[in-house]
């Protein structure tokens, strides 16, 4: 189901409320979400966020002197401690578990607007159960909007343009075109592969079975917290820009991306390792095989939150690259856990894995995309 | 004040000036800092009931309420009927026990609180842990004594939940009455 290009609703201010913990995840959600209300359904849009810092590195047009200003449409405020008094938006979201300013929620009991709190993904069952449902906390009521892979849940967020993107990648001579410019001239028959990870115990594994693969392997590896680790690998350092290799498998750093042009590094690959929330969300929706890099928590939650996603993703994979990815995904999240081989049989599968990527992604588009589905949410409720 | 997460099966809060009593709590957590927790209220004074979720880590305000010991007598559909020391009848409706309802079971020895609004008891509240005995289960599984490998057993009661594996029929086990756990076997 294509989102509405006409807004379902009529124009309303919404603030967003965003908390960086860590990373880009959190930022990087709310400023796409943000974005899509702006630009696909027309409305204005305030995203409050205490970190510009971290933001700057997704929006470099951030100027940090400023506590307010406008970036692609979307009005952005530093989120002080303490708030200056602010009137609340129409629509006020609070993303990922952060908690409103004491005296917004003392406004929002005279304004009334709708509230909803905003969650994290997750395949897991009980999820279902929780979206939509309320809490009555401060004489208000409050939303929990829960994203999610099946139709009763607020769907991913994603955007025609990636699916559009997804398509123009399909084309003879797009990869080559995209590049180009970062002095790669990658042959067709090779197969191209994004690293993004956080630090992961499982990295030498990784590179030696794409050293020793029965194809040419590119591994491009945006700037982050694994070019340590592959430096360590390789015995040198990168340079971006610069191609080392080894046996099959070459290595080329890439300057830290901003979001569009992540978007065309992951539709140019035939893999892509990918992490947290927004990069395991653009690779599902561009049809793009991938290995997750889930977020470690204590007591291995994250295992249980992966292993739900595997069995949503999986279950109507055929059953040798249903077998391959759940293997490649162990040794990728639980180093040791799964064969040394085990990337090396997920890559043999990849056929299978492409038509499986895109299975998934028109099953994913039939749940709609959260921004409209938030946005179809707002308007049944006014 | 106190946690959404602290709130258990028989304790009730203040929302909205209202009095609701916790009927049932389950906990679940995704990704960072995301602890959320769904309920099962009712309403002291009208009865309606709502199934809220909160943040774990919401603010709610308890109600303090009497409280005084009880042991179960017998069911009298749909009440179930406890006696105070004084031998004084306590009635609870069977809708009101939530969880707790799972292991009242005849003969059950378990010195309970029952717990009173305005004079009126509303709900029933277990000690931590219980010792129930195993009515029915499948034979034990031989050779693994970790306790990591679960399989169903059904207690006097009919009530279902998962022990570990090596768990035999008429054993006796601990259970935690506040997560539904089964926490080993009953020390003699």
């Amino acid at each position: 189901m294509a989102p509405p290009l006409t807004p379902a609703y009529d124009m309303q201010h919404w603030h967003l409320f965003c908390k960086v913990i860590d990373n880009y995840g959190d930022i990087g959600v709310c400023w796409r979400l943000a974005r899509q209300l702006v630009h696909q359904h027309r409305q204005q849009v305030t995203l409050f966020v205490d970190d510009l810092a971290s933001f700057n590195a997704l929006c470099p047009a951030l100027d940090l002197s400023l506590t307010e200003q406008h970036c692609d449409g979307v009005c952005v405020r530093h989120w002080t401690q303490p708030l200056p008094p602010v009137t609340p938006a129409d629509v006020v979201i609070e993303a990922f578990g952060c908690h409103l300013p004491a005296n917004y929620i003392t406004a929002m009991q005279i304004a009334r607007p709708l509230w909803l709190n905003l969650e994290y993904l997750s395949a897991e069952e009980w999820v279902e159960d929780y979206h939509l449902n309320q809490s009555p906390v401060h004489g208000l009521r409050k939303t929990f909007f829960f994203p999610g892979f099946s139709a009763n849940t607020g769907g991913l967020l994603w955007e025609t343009a990636l699916l559009d993107l997804a398509d123009q990648a399909n084309q003879p001579g797009w990869r080559a075109e995209f590049l180009q410019p970062l002095g790669l001239p990658v042959e067709r028959a090779e197969c191209l592969i994004s690293l993004f990870a956080y630090e992961n115990a499982a990295l030498p594994d990784l590179l030696n079975n794409l050293r020793q693969s029965r194809q040419w392997v590119t591994l491009l590896v945006p700037k982050g917290r694994i070019s340590r680790g592959v430096e360590h690998w390789l015995g040198e350092d990168l340079v971006p820009m610069q191609a080392i290799r080894r046996e099959r498998l070459t290595v080329q750093e890439l300057p830290f991306m901003a979001q569009p042009e992540y978007d065309r590094l992951l539709a140019s690959c035939d893999v892509n390792f990918v992490r947290g929330e927004e990069s395991f969300v653009r690779s599902q929706m561009l049809a793009r095989p991938f290995v997750w890099h889930i977020y470690p928590q204590d007591a291995d939650t994250h295992l249980i939150k992966l292993d739900a996603f595997l069995n949503a993703y999986l279950a109507q994979a055929p059953s040798p690259l249903a077998q391959a990815c759940r293997q490649a995904h162990r040794a990728w999240n639980q180093p040791g856990a799964a064969p040394s081989q085990a990337f090396s049989q997920w890559l043999r599968q990849l056929p299978a894995a492409k038509a499986h990527a895109s299975l998934w992604q028109q099953q994913q588009r039939s749940n709609g995309d959260l921004a409209s589905n938030i946005v179809q949410f707002c308007t049944n409720t006014v | 004040m106190k946690t959404a997460q602290e709130f258990r099966a028989g304790q009730v809060m203040n929302l909205d000036g209202q009095a609701w009593v916790v009927l049932k709590s389950e906990y679940n957590k995704s990704g960072r800092n995301a602890a959320v927790c769904k309920m099962k209220l009712k309403n002291l004074i009208t009865g309606a009931s709502q199934e809220p979720v909160f943040k774990a880590d919401d603010k709610l305000e308890p109600i303090i309420l009497d409280r005084k010991e009880v042991t179960y007598s017998y069911f009298a559909d749909p009440l179930y009927v406890f006696m105070d020391e004084e031998y004084n009848q306590v009635e609870v409706e069977k809708e009101n026990l939530g969880d707790a309802v799972n292991y009242i079971s005849d003969g059950m020895p378990d010195v309970c609180e029952a717990v009173f609004y305005q004079g009126k008891a509303i709900s029933i509240e277990l000690p931590t842990t219980i010792v129930r005995t195993v009515a029915y289960t499948e034979p034990a599984a031989r050779g693994d004594t970790s306790g990591k490998v679960m399989k169903v057993a059904k207690l006097d009661n009919g009530y279902e939940l998962q022990v570990a594996a090596f768990i035999e029929i008429g054993e006796a086990i601990e259970i935690d009455t506040r997560t539904g756990e089964f926490k080993g076997r009953a020390k003699a």
